[in-house]
């Protein structure tokens, strides 16, 4: 508890090999408060109802910033602690995910010239575009390059993905995907219990 | 570059203050498996907390993790940032890479805010990165 300062500056590998998985969980619940550097926020403790998702960090980090010095926002426990979040009904497989009104997909390379004509006049030929954001940088005034379209029907939307995916669009390739998805995904580089010797050494703890 | 594409990203953007109707506040967070979860709280009439979750796709993780990594919002740091003060307070947390920033300041009103604070450069990038969460975070009001 009383090195939490310390913590949030180094910690050891050791220390994080146990934040693996259901590993962490234990830990957390037995000191919140040496987890903090891991993450600050309490969703991390508290959110275990998401199958199997890691709430630990792979790696030492460098860290920067007052957040990990004044600690003193106590019921940020209870922020996202609590386990009644509302969500789409899923089935919890992978695969596209319906929103409430239909079925949304991201264009990521959109040409930062790009207007929303351009964007409804290539995606409008799969289906009624029910919505569509077009995103601006608020400082440049450019498009900031993703765009998120909504189809009615699921058909639509998988055809706008199949058909426009790695297409080019005013001379910028772009990349068409689903946007929800039903399920957490598995990331490339999932660690496994006994991670030494695939992973390079940590820095040796400072003090 | 390459290698920044399967690294871990975590964004937990914090706003709020605490006055008349209890602690206010609206969160939200990406985690590193796709889900997004968002908190909405406000006792102003007895309204009770919002709180919605849902799984993105790597796709959308991915642009996300490209728009921080083009803000350069990881090199700057809050050290001459407004303190959190009696009208709000704001937190930018994020994990790219190797990186792991947790930031605080104050509510900003404006530009006006930004440009007479000690660090205009720095404070000019976290708004835009805020603003710009929002547009991302749009996909969470797209299911309400």
């Amino acid at each position: 508890m009383a090195s939490a300062d310390v913590e949030a500056v180094d910690f050891e590998p050791e220390d994080d090999d146990l934040m693996d998985e259901d590993g962490g969980v234990d830990v957390e619940a037995a000191s919140p408060r040496a987890s903090q550097p891991k993450l600050k926020s309490a969703i991390t403790g508290g959110g275990g109802g998401g199958g199997g998702t890691t709430s630990s960090l792979s790696a030492p980090k460098k860290t920067k910033g007052r957040g990990f010095r004044d600690e003193t926002d106590a019921e940020r426990n209870n922020r996202f602690a609590a386990k009644d979040f509302d969500s789409l009904d899923s089935d919890g497989g992978p695969g596209p995910q319906r929103s409430i009104e239909g079925w949304i997909i991201l264009v990521t390379g959109v040409h930062e010239e790009a207007q929303e004509d351009d964007l409804q006049n290539a995606f409008g030929e799969f289906g009624e575009v029910k919505n569509l954001h077009l995103n601006l940088d608020r400082r440049t005034g450019f498009v900031k390059g993703y765009a998120l379209i909504e189809y009615e029907r699921f058909e639509e939307a998988q055809a706008a993905i199949s058909t426009m995916n790695g297409v080019e669009l005013l001379t910028q390739t772009i990349t068409v995907d689903w946007a929800f998805s039903n399920g957490p995904f598995k990331r490339r580089n999932i660690r496994r219990r006994s991670p030494r010797g695939h992973r390079s050494r940590s820095p040796r703890r400072r003090y | 570059m390459a290698g920044e594409e399967n690294s871990e990203f975590y964004l937990r953007y914090y706003v709020g203050h605490k006055g008349k109707f209890g602690h206010e506040f609206l969160e939200f967070e990406f985690r590193p498996d796709g889900k997004l979860r968002y908190a909405n709280n406000s006792n102003y009439k007895n309204d009770t907390m919002i709180r919605k979750e849902v799984f993105l796709t790597p796709a959308v993780l991915k642009e996300c993790r490209r728009i921080i990594a083009e803000s350069e919002i990881m090199k700057e740091d809050d050290n001459n940032w407004p303190e959190p003060d009696r009208v709000g307070r704001q937190e930018l947390e994020i994990v790219m890479g190797n990186e792991h920033i947790s930031f605080t300041t104050s509510k900003i009103g404006s530009l006006v805010d930004v440009q007479s604070s000690n660090d205009p450069e720095g404070l000019r990038i976290f708004y835009y990165l805020v603003q710009l969460s929002f547009c991302l975070f749009d996909l969470v009001s797209v299911l309400q």
